[in-house]
C-alpha cells in the first residue's frame, strides 16, 4: 500500500492581541487515513480548524492540500479544492428544511452559471441533486426527517445533520469538529461505523478534532495532540496511549472523561 | 421552497394583470391613485426584502435608490426625449449600479458596514438630489413632463393603473423565480448561517453584493413607477420617513414572504389614510405610532402578520 | 485671514468632535458586547438634550441636577428598552442573521418612538437651546477665540471618557464587562451574569449619549430631528477606529469634528452633509479595519 501525504500544515503561528493561540505547529495527514487532532479543551484545535476553513488567517506558516497553498484561497474556495467540514457549536441553515440543507451542502457540485435560473428551469440538475442528497440523508439515516425545519431537529441529529451536509460538498478530506461532543454512547457507536464506511469504502480523509477519547482511540489511524497552541505528541494511537507529555497534559487531567 | 412555484401563484398573476385592465372605469380617480400608489410601494418593499428576508442583510437607502430611479427615469425622458419604457429601466439600471458600487466597499468586513454606509449613502444622496441643480433642478424640484408608453400618453391614474399592474405583476413573477433559484438558495444560506455558506463553497460577499444590487434595482423600478404617478419631485420625497414605512410594511407584514410583504403593503400603506380621518394630528403622531408598530412587531411577532396567522392555521390542523 | 479661519475652525472642530466622539463611544460599547449597532442612538442623544431642557426649564434645576436628572432618565430608557425588548428578540435563540435584522431594526423602531414622545412636547415645535453652560468673556489663544463655554463642554467629555476608560481599566465590573465583550460563552461559564452585564452597557451607553446631548443642545439650537444628523457623524467616527476602539472612536470624533468645520469653510455648509458618507466609503475602501486596530480577521465559530 503506497501512502501518499495530502494535507500538510508548517510552522503555523496564529496571534489574537498578544495571546499565541497557535505556535510553530505543524502536521501531516495521510491520504485515506482517519487522522485525529485531539487536546484538552482551549488547546486551540479549533483555530487550527478554523485556519484551514481560512475563517482564520494565521500570522505565518504555510497549509497545503494536494499541492496547493490553502492560504491563496477565500473560505468559499477551500470548499471547491475539496475540503469540508462541520462545526462544533451545530451550525445549519435553521429556517430550512432537512433536505435544503443538503442541498445547500452540494452547492459547490452543481454548475455555477446562470445563478438566477429559477429551479424549474434547471430540471436534470436540481433532480439529480436533490436524487442524490436523498440517497445521503438515507445513508445517515435522515431521509425520514426530509422535510422537517433543521432547527426542530434533535440534538443528535441536527449534529448528523451538519455532517450529511459537509458530505454533500463531496469532499476528499473532512473535518469534523467535535463529532460526538454530547452524543449519546449508542450514537457515537453508530458513528463511529459510519466513519470507518466512509474511509474504508470511500476513499475519503477524515480529520478529527475531538476530545472524546473512546472514538479517537477505536477509529484513528493516526494522532496529533495539541496543547497550548503547541503540538506535544504525533504518532499511533497505541504510542499515544503511552507517552508521558500526553499523560500529564491531557490523560492525566481529563482522565474520567477519557473513559 | 425550490423547484417551480406552484401554479395558483402565477394565476394570482394574471388576476392581478386582468385587475389592472378591468378597474379603471368603474372605480373612483381617487381610489386608483392610492392603488397606484400601493403598487409603488410593493415593488420597493419587495426589493428591500429580497434583501432583508431572503438574504438577512440590513440597509438604509432604499429610499434613495427609489430616488435615483426616480430622478434617473424624469431626466432620461426629459433630457433625452426617451420614452418611459427605455427611461425607467435606464433608471433603473443607474440605481443598481450606484448600489453595486455602495455594496463593494461595504461588505468587506463586517455584516454591519452594509447598514451603516448605506444610511450615510441615503443623506448624501439627498444632499446630491439638492444641490445638483442643473440636473434635479436643487431644492425648486423637478416638474415631470407627461411619459408616453407606446404612444400613449399617460395623463391620469386612470390610465396608468394598468401599467404599473402590468410591472408589478412582472416584479412579483421575477421574486418568485428568484427566491427559487440557485441564487435564492445561496441568500437563504447566508441569512441563516454565514458560516455553513462559506463551508458549502457559496462565496458569502459576491451573494450579498448581488443581492444589494438586485435590491437597488427593485428601488430603482419603483422610482420609475412613481414618476409615471407624480408631476413634480424634489429631494424632500426621498427620506427617511419613507425608507421607515417601507421597513414597517416588511417587517409588519411579514419578512421573507412575498404574501407577507403584500399584507404589510397594503395595511401600512392605507394606515395614514384611515388615521387621517380620524386625527387631525397625524403629522404630529405619525412617528409615534410607526416606531411603536416596528419595535412591537419585530419583538413580539417576529414573522409578522402572515407569520402569525400561517402559524395559527397550522397549529389549528 | 484664512489661516486664523482655519485655527478657529479646527478648534471649533474639536470641541463639537469630542461630543460625537461621546455618542461614538455609546454606540460602540453597545455593539461590543450585542453586536447591535443602535440606530437609536442619535435620539437618545436628543432625549437628553430635551431631558435637560425639562429639568432646566420647567423644573427649574441648576445644571448640576439637571445632568443628574439626565443620568437617571436615559438610564431607566436604556435599561428598559434593553431588557424589555432586545432580550426577548434574542431569547428567541440564534436564527442567524434574521436576530440581528431584528434587533436592528428595533434600535430604528426606537429612534422613531423617540423622536415621536419628544415632538409631543411644546419644547420642540422650534429650534431651541439649552441655557449656557457657563458664561464669561471668550479666552484668547494667540489670535484665536474660544468661549468658555466650549472649554467647558470639551472638559466634560474629557472627564466622562477618562472616567469611562478608568471603569474599564480598573474596576472589576469594567474588566467583566471587557471579558463579556470578548467571549460570552466563557464569561458565563465563569460566574458573570452576562445578561445583566448587557443590560447595564445599554444602561451606560445611553447615559453618555444623554450627556453627549446636553453639551451639544448647550452649544446648538436642537430638533428631534437633530439627532439624525448627529449620529451619522458619530458612525463614521467610530468607523474611523474600526468600530471597536474607543480611542479609535475619540481619533474618529475629533477628525470628523475638523473635517465637517473644513468642508463648510471651503465648500458649503451643505456638503457638510455628505462627509460622514465620503468618510465611511473612503475608510472602508482604503483601511475597512479601521485607522488604529492592526489586521485580524476573526470570525467567532
Amino acid at each position: 500500500m503506497s501512502v501518499s501525504v495530502l494535507f500538510r500544515i508548517e510552522d503555523l503561528l496564529v496571534q489574537f492581541g498578544g495571546l499565541r493561540a497557535i505556535d510553530a505547529f505543524s502536521m501531516e495527514v495521510e491520504q485515506g487515513s482517519i487522522h485525529a487532532l485531539i487536546g484538552p479543551n482551549g488547546a486551540g484545535k479549533s483555530t487550527v480548524l478554523n485556519c484551514v476553513s481560512r475563517f482564520v488567517t494565521p500570522r505565518s506558516g504555510r497549509m497545503v492540500f494536494d499541492g496547493r497553498d490553502l492560504l491563496a484561497a477565500r473560505p468559499h474556495v477551500v470548499t471547491r479544492m475539496g475540503i469540508a467540514r462541520t462545526f462544533q457549536n451545530i451550525e445549519l441553515c435553521r429556517e430550512m428544511s432537512v433536505l435544503e440543507n443538503v442541498l445547500v451542502g452540494a452547492m459547490s457540485q452543481t454548475p455555477r452559471y446562470l445563478p438566477f435560473l429559477p429551479g424549474f428551469a434547471r430540471g436534470r440538475i436540481e433532480r439529480d441533486a436533490v436524487m442524490q442528497a436523498e440517497a445521503l440523508l438515507e445513508r445517515t439515516g435522515l431521509l425520514p426527517f426530509r422535510d422537517a425545519k433543521a432547527a426542530d431537529l434533535d440534538f443528535g441529529r441536527q449534529k448528523l445533520l451538519d455532517l450529511t451536509r459537509a458530505l454533500a460538498a463531496k469532499p476528499r478530506m473532512l473535518f469534523l469538529d467535535e463529532p460526538a461532543a454530547g452524543l449519546r454512547n449508542a450514537e457515537i457507536t453508530a458513528l463511529d461505523a459510519l466513519l470507518v464506511d466512509l474511509v474504508r469504502g470511500g476513499g475519503l480523509t477524515i480529520v478529527l478534532v475531538e476530545h472524546v477519547m473512546q472514538l479517537v482511540m477505536s477509529v484513528a489511524d493516526h494522532i496529533t495532540v495539541l496543547n497550548f497552541g503547541r503540538r506535544i505528541a504525533d504518532g499511533g494511537p497505541a504510542e499515544i496511549r503511552r507517552n508521558p507529555d500526553v499523560i500529564e497534559a491531557y490523560l492525566g487531567t481529563d482522565a474520567h472523561a477519557a473513559g | 421552497m425550490f423547484g417551480s412555484p406552484p401554479l395558483r401563484h402565477q394565476i394570482v398573476l394574471l388576476v392581478l394583470v386582468a385587475i389592472g385592465f378591468a378597474l379603471p372605469p368603474f372605480v373612483p380617480e381617487y381610489y386608483l391613485f392610492l392603488l397606484n400608489s400601493l403598487m409603488v410601494w410593493a415593488a420597493l418593499a419587495l426589493g428591500l426584502d429580497l434583501l432583508m428576508g431572503w438574504s438577512g442583510q440590513f440597509a438604509f437607502a432604499h429610499m434613495a435608490f427609489f430616488g435615483v430611479g426616480c430622478y434617473g427615469t424624469v431626466i432620461l425622458t426629459k433630457q433625452l426625449d426617451l420614452p418611459f419604457l427605455l427611461a425607467m429601466p435606464g433608471g433603473a439600471l443607474i440605481a443598481a449600479v450606484v448600489g453595486f458600487l455602495v455594496a463593494i466597499p461595504s461588505t468587506r468586513l463586517r455584516s454591519i458596514y452594509l447598514a451603516l454606509a448605506t444610511f450615510a449613502f441615503a443623506e448624501g444622496a439627498r444632499f446630491v438630489f439638492n444641490s445638483w441643480t442643473g440636473l434635479t433642478g436643487g431644492p425648486d424640484g423637478l416638474r415631470i413632463p407627461t411619459m408616453t408608453i407606446a404612444g400613449w400618453k399617460m395623463t391620469s391614474d386612470r390610465q396608468v393603473f394598468p401599467v404599473l399592474a402590468i410591472i408589478l405583476a412582472m416584479l412579483l413573477f421575477a421574486t418568485q423565480q428568484i427566491v427559487r433559484s440557485r441564487f435564492g438558495r445561496e441568500m437563504s444560506a447566508v441569512r441563516d448561517s454565514e458560516h455553513v455558506a462559506m463551508a458549502s463553497g457559496i462565496d458569502v460577499r459576491r451573494v450579498k453584493v448581488l443581492a444589494f444590487t438586485v435590491s437597488a434595482l427593485y428601488s430603482g423600478i419603483a422610482g420609475g413607477m412613481y414618476a409615471l404617478i407624480n408631476s413634480f419631485i424634489n429631494a424632500q420625497q426621498f427620506g427617511m420617513d419613507g425608507a421607515v414605512l417601507a421597513l414597517s410594511m416588511v417587517v409588519v407584514g411579514g419578512m421573507g414572504s412575498i404574501p407577507g410583504v403584500l399584507i404589510g403593503v397594503v395595511l401600512i400603506g392605507l394606515l395614514p389614510v384611515v388615521l387621517q380621518t380620524k386625527l387631525r394630528s397625524m403629522q404630529l403622531w405619525q412617528e409615534l405610532i410607526y416606531g411603536v408598530m416596528l419595535t412591537l412587531s419585530v419583538t413580539f411577532m417576529p414573522r409578522g402578520i402572515w407569520g402569525a396567522v400561517t402559524g395559527a392555521l397550522r397549529g389549528r390542523r | 485671514m484664512l489661516t486664523l479661519a482655519l485655527f478657529q475652525g479646527i478648534a471649533s472642530g474639536v470641541i463639537t468632535g469630542s461630543v460625537y466622539a461621546l455618542l461614538a463611544i455609546s454606540i460602540v460599547i453597545v455593539f461590543k458586547s450585542t453586536e447591535v449597532v443602535n440606530f437609536g442612538g442619535g435620539e437618545m442623544l436628543m432625549s437628553g438634550t430635551y431631558l435637560a431642557m425639562m429639568a432646566l426649564v420647567a423644573f427649574d434645576m441648576p445644571y448640576v441636577a439637571a445632568f443628574g436628572f439626565v443620568v437617571v432618565g436615559m438610564f431607566v430608557l436604556g435599561i428598559s428598552f434593553e431588557a424589555g425588548i432586545l432580550r426577548v428578540i434574542a431569547g428567541r435563540g440564534r436564527h442567524g442573521q434574521l436576530t440581528l435584522v431584528a434587533l436592528v431594526v428595533a434600535t430604528v423602531g426606537l429612534s422613531y418612538i423617540l423622536k415621536g414622545v419628544m415632538r409631543l412636547f411644546s419644547y420642540t415645535e422650534q429650534a431651541r437651546r439649552l441655557p449656557s453652560l457657563f458664561r464669561g468673556p471668550p479666552v484668547e489663544f494667540g489670535q484665536v477665540l474660544l468661549q468658555r463655554q466650549d472649554l467647558v463642554i470639551v472638559g466634560i467629555a474629557v472627564l466622562v471618557m477618562l472616567l469611562l476608560f478608568a471603569f474599564f481599566q480598573f474596576t472589576f465590573t469594567g474588566k467583566a464587562l471587557r471579558a463579556v465583550s470578548q467571549n460570552p460563552r466563557a464569561s458565563s461559564l465563569v460566574g458573570i451574569p452576562v445578561k445583566r452585564m448587557r443590560t447595564a452597557v445599554w444602561g451606560g451607553a445611553s447615559i453618555l449619549a444623554g450627556i453627549a446631548g446636553v453639551l451639544i443642545g448647550a452649544k446648538f439650537p436642537v430638533t428631534p430631528d437633530f439627532g439624525g444628523t448627529v449620529v451619522l457623524l458619530s458612525f463614521a467616527a467610530a468607523i474611523i477606529g474600526g468600530f471597536n476602539s474607543l480611542p479609535g472612536c475619540v481619533l474618529g470624533g475629533v477628525l470628523l469634528g475638523v473635517a465637517q468645520n473644513l468642508v463648510g469653510l471651503y465648500f458649503s455648509s451643505a456638503a457638510i452633509a455628505v462627509t460622514p458618507f465620503v468618510v465611511i466609503m473612503a475608510v472602508l475602501i482604503i483601511r475597512p479595519e479601521g485607522l488604529l486596530s492592526g489586521r485580524s480577521v476573526l470570525r467567532k465559530v
